[in-house]
């Protein structure tokens, strides 16, 4: 007998986009407001563009993390009752709380592109919004790696490396909205945070790499071994950083994002996939 | 007396509005927690099983479970395949017939060799005393009952599936009808009435042993003595005590091969173990961007 003894859940491509999702909406809304709360006069413009953008990505992420429940009108059972030992329990309050600064951000942000300013209170809902999107984009890799499945079990630095990434992302998020809106300065600000977050985010990738060596080693063969790992440094790291190296102008920035936002759309979907695709 | 003129039990009907109002409400509503009871739970000496299956049809039959088809596996008996959200008992049958073996040479004599057997093991699922499955689930749908049974409210699941991905064992399933997630409630129905489960109940060897947690361990222990004694030296019991990295499980076994061979793991590991280093690592990569973010947008920003 040898069958698996673990049963996959049935998290499937839906969680890798939730996984991107969630990077793309918490980090964007990190980045925006770190920027803005350490240099408001250069980052405001770009960070009340951001906050209304972050919010979509949140709206469309819980929409599909409700769609992938067994019973989605079930959902508001996950808050009767708050368990820090279940980082589901932890994520979804985290994400819950997140919403409401996060709403009232992007509403306080259009509300002054139309001249009624209320810059205090988006300050406010900001540094409220923090800790709680800090919170929901680190409890994803913890949820991943806490469990009995093959390959998740071994990942260890699948937390620090999504979280890690998910600044990144809305750093390259960022970057593109400041670009689009013609803000000089911002955009070399985070052209050059990202050129160097990109550089470090190559740690924890290299960690989780390491951890799922041996199970890399077991589901693909050596040709294949070589492709997925060529596949997602290339993508998520040295290609976004040859072109963020190679110009500032705005193609190569757009350039630069999309192969960032694709190569991590991989990394989540191939590790996303792990239990399903085990042999063991 | 007429049945009309019987007191109605069942809820009045409700308006939509009503109707969507109790469903939100009713799951943060709180019972009175019941007065907790001697832990209960299963010894199963696979040495007397017969792969009758009586197990398996009792569970079906108390718990009204779906048939799962008529599905020819092609494993020896087993016909039901693995545990599911339909199949709370299953029967393994695992065929050891070695080289030169009766069965290899075509003969239909099976017992001319020693090192020819076949092991049968009732599974079901163990009901950690530490149960991953417990401390996964975000809406606290599985609870650990006055019996120390791990129990799924059935009511209380969305079918999130953190207990399905956290259980070492393989048992939980989420299913396809309904979308909610179910194993063995160690027939809670029947233990609150003072019966025995239904499974141990239909045994007819006698393999699946039910009782107060501290009678079980003896009677197991002795059981193990005695197949010593008897010439069976690689008896021994799997999940009795706890190791360094689970807990004692509540439904424990009687083995006499390695656990790998009954589908079991051989080393179970609480994932919980690692969870706070886990966090860890996760807030320090997280720091470590914003830091690097926040001193790049300081030193550039005149
Ligand atoms: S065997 Fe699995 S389902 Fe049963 S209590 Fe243990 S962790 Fe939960
Ligand atoms: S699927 Fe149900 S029982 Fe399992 S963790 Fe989710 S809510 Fe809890
Ligand atoms: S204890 Fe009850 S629910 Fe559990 S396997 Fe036996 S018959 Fe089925």
């Amino acid at each position: 007998m040898n069958l698996p003894v673990t049963k996959a859940p049935a998290w499937h491509g839906t969680i890798a986009w939730d996984a991107l999702l969630n990077g793309m909406a918490t980090g964007l809304f990190m980045a925006g407001g770190v920027s803005e709360l350490a240099a408001p006069a250069i980052f405001t413009p770009v960070a009340i563009v951001a906050y209304p953008v972050a919010l979509v990505l949140l709206l469309i992420d819980l929409g599909l993390l409700v769609s992938d429940l067994g019973d989605p009108l079930r959902f508001h059972h996950m808050l009767r009752i708050f368990k820090p030992r279940s980082p589901m329990s932890v994520g979804t309050w985290c994400l819950s709380i997140f919403s409401l600064p996060l709403t009232a951000a992007a509403g306080l942000s259009l509300l002054s592109e139309i001249g009624i300013n209320f810059e205090w209170a988006r300050i406010l809902a900001v540094i409220v919004g923090l800790p709680f999107g800090f919170g929901s984009a680190a409890y994803k890799g913890v949820l991943l790696s806490t469990n009995a499945q093959p390959g998740w079990r071994d990942a260890r630095w699948m937390g620090g490396y999504l979280t890690n990434s998910a600044i990144l992302i809305g750093c390259a998020e960022l970057l593109l909205l400041s670009a689009l809106i013609g803000r000089a300065q911002a955009t070399a600000i985070l052209r050059t945070a990202f050129i160097v977050l990109l550089v470090i985010n190559t740690i924890p990738l290299g960690l989780l790499f390491a951890d799922l060596q041996p199970t890399h080693a077991r589901l693909y063969t050596h040709g294949q071994q070589w492709l997925v790992g060529v596949l997602m440094f290339a993508a998520a790291t040295i290609i976004p950083l040859g072109l963020a190296l190679y110009s500032d102008s705005f193609p190569f920035v757009v350039g630069a994002v999309i192969f960032l936002l694709f190569g991590s759309w991989v990394i989540r979907f191939v590790y996303v996939k792990i239990p399903h695709t085990s042999l063991i | 007396m007429e049945l009309a003129a019987l007191q109605q039990a069942s809820d009045q009907p409700r308006g939509r509005l009503s109707e969507l109002v109790e469903r939100l409400v009713y799951p943060f509503r709180r019972g009175e927690p019941p007065e907790p009871r001697p832990a209960t739970g299963f010894y199963t000496d696979t040495t007397v099983c017969i792969g009758c299956k009586a197990c398996e049809v009792a569970c079906k039959q108390w718990n009204q479970l779906p048939s799962d088809g008529f599905i020819w596996s092609g494993n020896s008996y087993d016909n039901t395949s693995e545990l599911s959200a339909t199949t709370w008992r299953h029967v393994k049958f695992i065929e050891q017939f070695g080289e030169g073996s009766s069965a290899e040479r075509g003969s239909m004599d099976v017992t001319v060799s020693d090192h020819n057997r076949w092991l049968m093991m009732s599974d079901v699922c163990k009901h950690c005393l530490a149960a991953p499955c417990h401390q996964a689930c975000p809406t606290g749908a599985i609870i650990h009952n006055e019996f120390e049974n791990v129990y799924i409210q059935a009511d209380i699941c969305n079918g999130c599936s953190c207990c399905v991905a956290a259980c070492p064992f393989g048992v939980i399933t989420r299913s396809n009808m309904g979308g909610h997630s179910h194993k063995c409630t160690l027939c809670y129905d029947r233990q609150r009435d003072g019966l025995e489960p239904a499974c141990a109940k239909a045994c007819p060897t006698q393999s699946i042993h039910f009782g107060p947690l501290d009678e079980l361990r003896e009677m197991a222990h002795n059981r193990v003595e005695e197949l010593h004694r008897r010439g069976v030296p690689e008896a021994y019991l799997y999940g009795d005590v706890a190791s360094d990295t689970y807990s004692e499980l509540h439904s424990f076994y009687l083995l006499v091969d390695r656990p790998s061979v009954y589908g079991l793991p051989d080393n179970p590991f609480n994932p919980w173990l690692h969870m706070m280093g886990d966090y860890v690592r996760s807030v320090a990569g997280g720091l470590a961007a914003i830091g690097a973010l926040l001193v790049v947008v300081v030193l550039l920003r005149s």
